[in-house]
């Protein structure tokens, strides 16, 4: 067994080449100036910068939080490159412009883009925009989305092209105020995807965006905003590499969604970060706000995450429960291995009549990790019939690691039904044991009770991501049960 | 079928069986009886190879090969299967599953071509008829919240499907009130033919009221000190394994 | 302070009397007083005591109380309540065993049922050894009121290896003209690898007055012993009040499934306490609580892991009705020692009425760290989409939520093992439902 666990504990992060081109960057340190060269770099309106100088200055006066379960050294906001573009950095039209080592690092990445336009039917196609260091590099199928009306593109266009949509909904989920990180983000986000799905349009294919943090000292911090209009509906996914690098690299987005009237937003994300090597050393902090809100009756927001990467997640997909009717769904896998750290969960804020929300948590904790569940439920005082129903499953697999749970339950309507469910389990040698009494060796024995304990998780994810993710989730943890 | 020589096994450096000679031949039911402490469920690990347990002398042959060479999963795959006294929980993984993966690696073991679907499918209702099982417990996840009694019907359930030449059923008794007793008892009977054999290790004779065995062997301080037919398991329950303490220390 | 002034009345009652009938009562004197004295001690506990806060007793209590136990109901209407044919039958009425009306004849080998008093005459060394030994008088008031005071009971004994196949019945029967106290006691002892299914019921007959029923029942598990225990409570609803303490010991490889059905009574607490002393221990607590009316029903379970290993599985269900009040605490200690441990909790209510209450307050007080433990609990009323959906298939409302209460009430009743009892709790639970 030792010697297995040997084996599989050197199992390199897959996803750690570094790719060989020329970024376009800014100086190191954050300032004023600094938050002036990046709009100036992106040829921002008066008001984009505006608001991020507002952001700043608000940031200024505020304090890193600490309440989450993890801990390390704080980032020095000075040392960070915040602006980091590849070059060539224009806008490109098509594939064929795309720099050709980027196209390699998508292929060592698992995906191919030409290989997207080979496929025939519309349904199976996936529109993806690679974000790489901070800029939006390529997005594919545009012109099909098009001629839906959906707009689908980086933020960075959507700033310039439909300002009107941008005002109006960006910072309506998440104001710079709401907390360090996102104000931080408001400040110095240098790209992002934009997307739009008018009335009563349903997108056509999966909507995804690939980030990849590329150039060395730089920190990574994108804006997402998705809006889906009456009665419309967007399944949107979401995937994130990083190079292995020694030094922790911070990654801080801000994700804000908004569904109108019986519209329904389905985000899924699997998140593969670089998580540090096995002693703890580098990694990416990913320090994330994603938010949406059901601003309309019937409407549906929904939230899966596969979090495998990272040295140190802290993120709390969230849905605002405002429409009577609404639903709000957060499905999570959270894998840590070695010394990753993540404290993760969801709040579901119940305000209109009628409104449901689903959390199913499962934490897995290997090495010397530390794993946490930290969700809210909260029922208000007009929330007539509100219903929730979470599970917080934790399922350790060495001595050394830590699975928490911490559950805020607020009620204060009583006609509101809300249940909640906990439990810690440990895998170890018996159990792989067990399977080999039956003629199943631990590597088929390890993906089968990973597989298992994930399925109502992955069951949620589109098709392609499922597969993926499950690989993903074997990879991470092979050898390190005992 | 399993032929073995002056069995010497440890853990943690201490000694646990000292010296072990048992010979089974295919068709026959061997009974293992004795005290807490004797070395029963040792002899059930070793024979399945618990990694804790250190063989320091002796052999072990079966089926002409070299038992104490094969890795665990190779050992179930030659058609060992072990019916733990304490079946494990693994949340997560469905009974149907696991079986599956398990008939699986067992047929790509020996060459032969993955079982299809529907086969699979009625072996499975086959096996659940015979057992008695019920059809919930099996699309669950392995022993997962099952009642003692429920995590035993389920070892013979898994004995069912994998068809073993050689089962173990370690304290399988334990647990199980007397109406299940006789249905897993039934099950067992059921399965057994001229080709297999079965160990059936039990503090209690009850159990060989349902299950007869051809012989039975008494164990005690790592050795087997007495061996006859069935009358013994009643003797040995009349009188205790103080019985047995006081021939030892008399013989010794 | 009136309150006070009447629970201090029947505190004084309770030592007076105990002081005037000591010396007829059976057993050890000493046990008595020192039992006596931990009840002087501890009082009866008003709604401020956190045990209790939820169980009016004291209240209850109020006014004049006796505690004759004299025979009060007729053998006919005795035995209509044996609902289990063949089974070993006991009566014990107002906490004196009857002998005349038990079926005690043609025990079988190893089986020994007798009355508490007979078999502290006979100095039976397994009464002496067990008795009174698990229940710890310090620990509730109520533990040594009954020690102090229980004038018999019953006692029952399996010896090793022996199956009882038919289940063993014993019948509580209280009846009262007058205000009365009443303290009855058991004690079960199921030797190793023996097996047994004891049946329980608590009822009222003919009662015209309050009745308190103080009863506490001890059962011994030895290792290898496979017990299943069942209590019927079905107390009158304007005279009947039980407090009824269990408190059970469970040795290696034991498995003791314990199910408390709380059909009527005007207030039932229930204090279930179970230690599992050792590995590879299986305990089943069910429990089945329907209440209506004023009616006040508490049960209070404590599970105690102390040895590494066992596995324990607890599933308590209500149906609240009217202004009625149910309370469930359950407690899990894993203690330091007890590596590996199994442990579930659930508790799943239903609230059919505005003014009906439920408490409820799972706690896990894990020591070790090698465990898996879960508890759940869920409190809300029929499901309106459910309703609607037998509505829509053309069933009435009212059969809807029947047959919605009876599927919710199927988990535990489906715990029931005895084919008559189970038969006999759906009809009653199905007579609650009309």
């Amino acid at each position: 067994m030792n010697e297995v666990l040997e084996q599989k504990l050197s199992t390199e992060y897959k996803y750690g080449f570094v790719t060989d081109f020329e970024a376009d960057n800014a100086p190191k340190g954050l300032n004023e100036d600094i938050i002036r060269f990046i709009s100036a770099k992106k040829d921002e309106p008066e008001w984009m910068l505006d608001y991020r100088l507002e952001a700043y200055r608000h940031w200024l006066t505020m304090e890193e939080p600490d309440w989450a379960h993890v801990s390390y050294q704080k980032p020095d906001f000075q040392d960070i490159i915040y602006y980091s573009a590849p070059k060539p950095k224009k806008v490109l039209n098509s594939l064929d412009e795309v720099d050709p080592e980027l196209l390699k690092t998508f292929q060592k990445l698992g995906i191919s883009i030409l290989e997207q336009e080979r496929l025939t039917g519309v349904e199976n196609r996936i529109a993806l925009d690679i974000i790489v260091d901070s800029v939006s590099v390529s997005t594919t199928y545009k012109a099909t989305l098009a001629e839906k009306g959906i707009i689908f593109c980086s933020f960075g266009e959507a700033i310039q092209d439909h300002p009107e949509l941008v005002q109006k909904y960006m910072s309506s989920v998440i104001p710079y105020t709401d907390n360090f990180y996102a104000a931080l983000n408001s400040a110095v986000f240098t790209d992002g995807t934009f997307c739009y799905i008018p009335k009563g349009v349903r997108c056509p294919m999966e909507l995804s965006t690939y980030f990849r943090i590329e150039a060395a000292g730089t920190g990574q911090f994108e804006r997402t905003l998705i809006i889906a209009d009456e009665d419309s509906y967007v399944s949107y996914l979401e995937g994130c590499t990083a190079p292995m690098r020694d030094e922790n690299q911070l990654h801080a987005a801000v994700v804000e969604l908004v569904a109108h009237k019986n519209a329904q937003i389905k985000y899924s994300t699997v998140q593969n970060w670089y998580p540090g090597d096995k002693d703890g050393k580098g990694g990416i902090f990913n320090f994330v706000t994603k938010r949406g809100i059901c601003l309309e009756e019937n409407s549906k927001i929904s939230w899966t995450q596969v979090e495998t990467g990272s040295a140190i997640t802290w993120k709390y997909p969230s849905v605002i429960l405002k429409g009577d009717n609404s639903i709000g769904e957060f499905y999570s896998v959270a894998l840590t291995n070695n010394y990753q750290q993540a404290d993760t969960g969801t709040k579901m804020i119940h305000i209109g009549k009628n409104t449901k929300s689903t959390i199913i948590s499962k934490g897995i904790s290997a090495g010397y990790s530390n794993n946490s569940y930290r969700g809210l439920v909260r029922i208000g005082k007009g929330a007539e019939n509100a219903r929730n129903f979470s599970q917080c499953d934790s399922l350790l697999m060495s001595d050394q690691c830590g699975a928490h749970t911490f559950p805020y339950i607020e009620i204060k309507n009583n006609t509101a039904i809300v249940e909640h469910e906990a439990t810690t389990s440990k895998i170890g040698e018996d159990q792989l044991f067990y399977c080999k009494q039956r003629g199943i060796d631990n590597e088929k024995a390890i993906g089968l009770i990973v597989n298992g304990y994930c399925k109502d998780v992955l069951s949620q994810l589109p098709m392609e991501f499922a597969v993926e993710a499950q690989k993903l989730l074997e990879v991470s943890l092979e050898g390190s049960v005992g | 079928m399993l032929s073995i020589k002056n069995l010497h096994a440890s853990i943690d450096g201490k000694e646990i069986l000292r010296g072990i000679n048992l010979e089974i031949k295919a068709g026959e039911v061997h009974a293992i009886m004795g005290p807490n402490g004797s070395g029963k469920s040792t002899l059930s690990a070793v024979l399945a190879g618990r990694p804790e347990y250190e063989v320091t002398a002796g052999e072990i042959i079966y089926n002409g090969k070299n038992l104490l060479e094969l890795a665990a999963e190779d050992r179930a795959r030659e058609g060992i299967f072990l019916a733990f006294q304490y079946p494990i929980e693994i949340p997560g993984v469905s009974n149907i599953n696991f079986l599956k993966t398990a008939i699986g690696e067992i047929r790509a073991y020996k060459g032969l071509e993955p079982m299809e679907a529907k086969d699979f499918l009625k072996l499975l209702k086959e096996k659940q008829a015979l057992v008695e099982i019920d059809r919930a417990l099996i699309s669950r996840s392995i022993n997962e919240g099952f009642s003692g009694g429920e995590k035993k019907r389920n070892e013979i359930f898994q004995m069912a499907m994998l068809e073993p030449k050689l089962a173990i059923l370690d304290e399988t008794d334990s647990g199980l009130d007397i109406d299940a007793l006789r249905i897993v008892a039934n099950g067992v009977n059921k399965l057994k033919s001229k080709a297999n054999a079965t160990i059936v290790i039990t503090h209690y004779q009850r159990l060989l009221d349902y299950i007869i065995p051809d012989v039975v062997h008494v164990l005690y301080n790592g050795k087997i000190v007495k061996s006859g037919s069935k009358e013994l398991a009643l003797e040995l329950e009349e009188k205790g394994y103080d019985f047995i303490k006081e021939v030892e220390e008399i013989e010794a | 302070m009136e309150t006070a002034n009447k629970t201090g009345t029947i505190k004084d009652k309770l030592i007076f009397e105990f002081e005037t009938s000591k010396l007829f009562l059976f057993g050890d004197t000493q046990l008595r007083d020192q039992s006596m004295e931990s009840f002087y001690k501890q009082g009866i506990p008003d709604r401020k005591h956190e045990e209790y806060k939820y169980t009016p007793i004291a209240s209850m209590l109020k006014g004049e109380f006796n505690f004759s136990t004299t025979k009060n109901c007729s053998d006919e209407q005795i035995e209509e309540l044996k609902f289990l044919k063949g089974a070993y039958v006991v009566i014990i009425e107002n906490g004196i065993l009857v002998e005349g009306l038990s079926n005690l004849e043609h025990l079988p080998k190893g089986l020994t049922i007798c009355s508490l008093v007979d078999a502290s005459k006979s100095s039976s060394p397994v009464f002496e050894k067990h008795y009174s030994q698990y229940a710890d008088v310090n620990a509730d008031p109520f533990i040594a009121l009954n020690t102090a005071m229980t004038k018999d009971g019953v006692f029952i004994h399996i010896e090793k290896n022996v199956i009882i196949e038919k289940p063993i019945h014993i019948i509580h029967i209280a009846t009262a003209f007058e205000n009365t106290i009443i303290h009855p006691r058991n004690l079960i002892v199921i030797d190793e690898n023996a097996q047994v299914k004891i049946v329980e019921s608590y009822q009222t007959v003919d009662s015209k007055a309050k009745i308190f029923n103080n009863a506490l029942t001890e059962i011994v598990v030895d290792k290898h012993a496979i017990v299943d225990h069942y209590k019927i409570q079905d107390e009158n609803d304007d005279f009947g009040y039980l407090l009824n303490t269990t408190q059970v010991i469970q040795k290696k490889q034991s498995v003791f499934s314990t199910h408390t059905f709380t059909l009527s009574g005007a207030l039932v607490r229930n204090n279930l306490t179970i230690v599992l002393d050792d590995e590879h221990i299986e305990s089943h607590l069910n429990g089945l609580y329907i209440t209506n009316g004023k009616q006040i029903v508490d049960n209070h379970t404590v599970v105690d892991h102390r040895k590494p290993n066992c596995n324990s599985n607890e599933l308590y269900k209500g149906i609240i009705d009217g202004k009625s009040t149910a309370t469930f605490n359950g407690k899990i200690f894993v203690r330091k020692d007890a590596q590996k441990t199994n442990a579930f909790q659930s508790n799943k209510n239903i609230l059919l009425s505005e003014d009906g209450t439920i408490n409820t307050k799972p706690q896990l007080e894990i020591y070790a760290d090698d465990v898996k433990c879960s508890h759940g609990t869920s409190t809300g009323k029929l499901d309106q989409e459910k309703i609607f959906y037998l509505q829509a298939r053309g069933i009435g409302i009212t059969n809807a939520k029947k047959l919605l209460m009876h599927a919710f009430a199927s988990e535990v009743v489906n715990t029931v093992k005895i084919e008559a009892l189970r038969e006999y709790i759906e009809a009653k639970i199905a007579k609650t439902f009309e």
